[in-house]
């Protein structure tokens, strides 16, 4: 095995990275700021904070700036940046019930406690181009030469708004248990629940609970425990866990699930006070949530639901609707399809390890190919001589991997986003 | 959060507060000149965000969250701070401003106005973004009956 160096220089490659920095301020627009990234571009942010695992909106949109709108780029930026710096610590586990919920419809309760509160979203309107946006900001001359569409105004101004104190919106988990239709946890799984009463219910304040797994720090190792699950799917690539999570319904696995909520909010960010021992709010992070009711196959005795769960840094619906289907097929542990199958799925969904492993093909393969001409002219070869000595076929025997694939067991095994795509020729 | 006296409520309500107005009571805390140790130089860390999922009711770790904390010792007395994302600035006038009050330091009087107006800010926008959420709340109809 051999490998490349490159010696064209490093004055070479600066000027690469300058053509690639020109593209990013070609044009006679302004340069984009970082504040109106965070402010406007808020779904792109968003992805990039999911991925990388890392929320940190300001940081984010400075990511999705300097990757010129790659998201999966951006994540890459901020797990980079995430690996340079310390831990302070983990927080006290926060319920879903502390989400301060700006939109939270329910597909499965019609007259869910709380109400169906729709919030800021699109999905009951027609999906058809604006183009009032065009030439929206500071003056510029709108696409059909109209002015007074310029100047953008807030649309909710007029609202005559309703009183009361702000208050958080019960969870539909917590309505389905109240009936009783809620698959409780197994107790003597894994030796989860310490905090469990006597008849496996927990009252969610207890202190004491299994220390869940940090997929940060320790890789996954499989057959995965929920916590692992669910840590990384958090920060899968979006469309990776979509695909999967459309996969199982599509007809590759058996989750087709009902939506007992949908949420988007904000999660208070608490760390132990130093001086204090209280628990107190840094921030709050914006956060989705989904959950979804799905049969539970084996009790067919008693009735009940089992649940899939996802929850996501910022405003992303679909991706956190998927990890609840993936989390619901995981929890089948079906051999045969995709979905279901932990490791398929866990191996495939990380931004960063795709990444890595598809864009190290650009880099330099010289001596793996010249590995495989060197074989296929052989084969060739050989074939000609059988020819010469009158084979009646005439074909070569198909005794080599003539597929031309190389071993396909050097994907990044570290979660260190700069080695997972280094290297030159494999 | 509502007292900028108790260290707790403070905290919270200096890691609310705009950089600005923390680094302008920090700066004039300083320039007396007091004795000034840096416990913790600010720095960007990680914070794990940890939520309790509500099917087996087992914390999982959700990511991480950048916020940058500082505590110093100012005449004696410690402070310390810990605000939202990477702010090295604002994080060392908090440590700084949290020091002067437990202090009782002369700008007490105008911090705690000031962190106040960051209690009331907080509890307006919650208020509103609360008032336009549920402005939004609808009511789905079923039509069994009519088909």
């Amino acid at each position: 095995m051999g490998y490349v160096a490159v010696t064209a220089g490093e004055e070479i490659i600066g000027r690469a990275e300058d053509l690639f920095e020109k593209q990013r301020l070609e044009g006679d627009s302004e340069t984009l700021s970082v504040d109106q990234l965070d402010d406007q571009l808020s779904r792109l942010t968003a992805q990039a904070m999911s991925e990388g695992g890392l929320y940190a909106p300001r940081l984010a949109a400075l990511a999705v700036k300097q990757a010129q709108g790659d998201t999966v780029e951006a994540a890459f930026l901020l797990r980079a940046y995430r690996s340079t710096l310390e831990r302070w610590e983990e927080t006290e586990p926060v319920d879903p019930d502390e989400l301060f919920a700006t939109r939270r419809v329910s597909p499965a309760y019609k007259d869910v406690p709380g109400g169906q509160i729709l919030g800021p979203t699109k999905d009951y309107t027609q999906r058809l181009l604006d183009f009032d946006l065009d030439g929206e900001a500071n003056g510029t001359e709108s696409a059909d030469g109209d002015d007074a569409a310029d100047e953008p105004s807030d649309p909710t101004a007029d609202w005559d708004l309703p009183d009361g104190e702000p208050t958080t919106v019960q969870n539909v988990m917590e309505v389905l248990r109240d009936d009783g239709l809620v698959h409780d946890p197994d107790e003597t799984a894994d030796g989860a629940d310490e905090g469990a009463d006597a008849d496996g219910a927990d009252d969610g304040t207890d202190d004491e609970y299994e220390e869940p797994a940090d997929t940060t720090r320790e890789p996954v190792t499989h057959p995965p425990d929920r916590d692992e699950v669910l840590q990384e799917l958090a920060r899968g690539e979006t469309g990776a866990v979509t695909a999967l999570g459309y996969s199982a319904m599509r007809g590759y696995g058996q989750v087709h699930p009902t939506l007992a909520e949908v949420r988007v909010g904000k999660l208070p960010v608490r760390i132990t006070h130093p001086y204090t021992g209280d628990a107190v709010r840094v921030t709050d992070a914006e956060v989705t949530e989904s959950e979804a009711v799905v049969p539970v196959y084996e009790k067919r005795e008693d009735p009940q639901f089992a649940f899939g769960y996802g929850l996501s840094f910022g405003r992303n619906e679909r991706k956190a609707i998927a990890m609840t289907i993936l989390d619901a097929s995981i929890q089948l542990d079906g051999a045969d399809e995709p979905a279901e199958n932990p490791e398929f799925v866990l191996d495939t969904v990380d931004g960063m390890d795709s990444f890595g492993f598809i864009e190290h093909l650009k880099l330099p393969h010289y001596v793996t190919f010249q590995s495989i001409l060197d074989r296929i002219r052989a084969i060739r070869e050989r074939g000609e001589i059988d020819g010469a000595d009158a084979d009646v076929d005439g074909a070569p025997e198909a005794d080599a991997d003539v597929d031309g694939a190389p071993e396909a067991d050097d994907r990044p095994e570290t979660d260190d986003p700069v080695a997972a795509t280094g290297g030159d020729d494999d | 959060m509502d007292d900028p006296r108790n260290r707790s409520d403070r905290f919270e309500l200096i890691a609310a507060t705009d950089g600005d107005v923390l680094e302008r009571f920090a700066d004039s805390v300083l320039a007396e000149e007091p004795a000034l140790r840096v416990l913790q130089e600010p720095r960007p860390q990680l914070v794990m965000q940890r939520v309790r999922e509500p099917v087996e009711r087992r914390p999982f770790n959700l990511g991480e969250v950048v916020a940058t904390p500082a505590e110093v010792s100012l005449d004696g007395t410690r402070g310390f701070a810990m605000v939202p994302g990477k702010a090295e600035r604002a994080a060392f006038s908090g440590a700084v401003v949290d020091a002067a009050v437990a202090a009782d330091h002369a700008v007490t009087e105008k911090v705690v106005a000031a962190l106040s107006r960051t209690a009331d800010a907080y509890k307006d926008e919650r208020r509103r973004e609360w008032a336009e959420s549920r402005h939004t709340t609808v009511e789905f109809e079923t039509m069994e009956d009519d088909l």
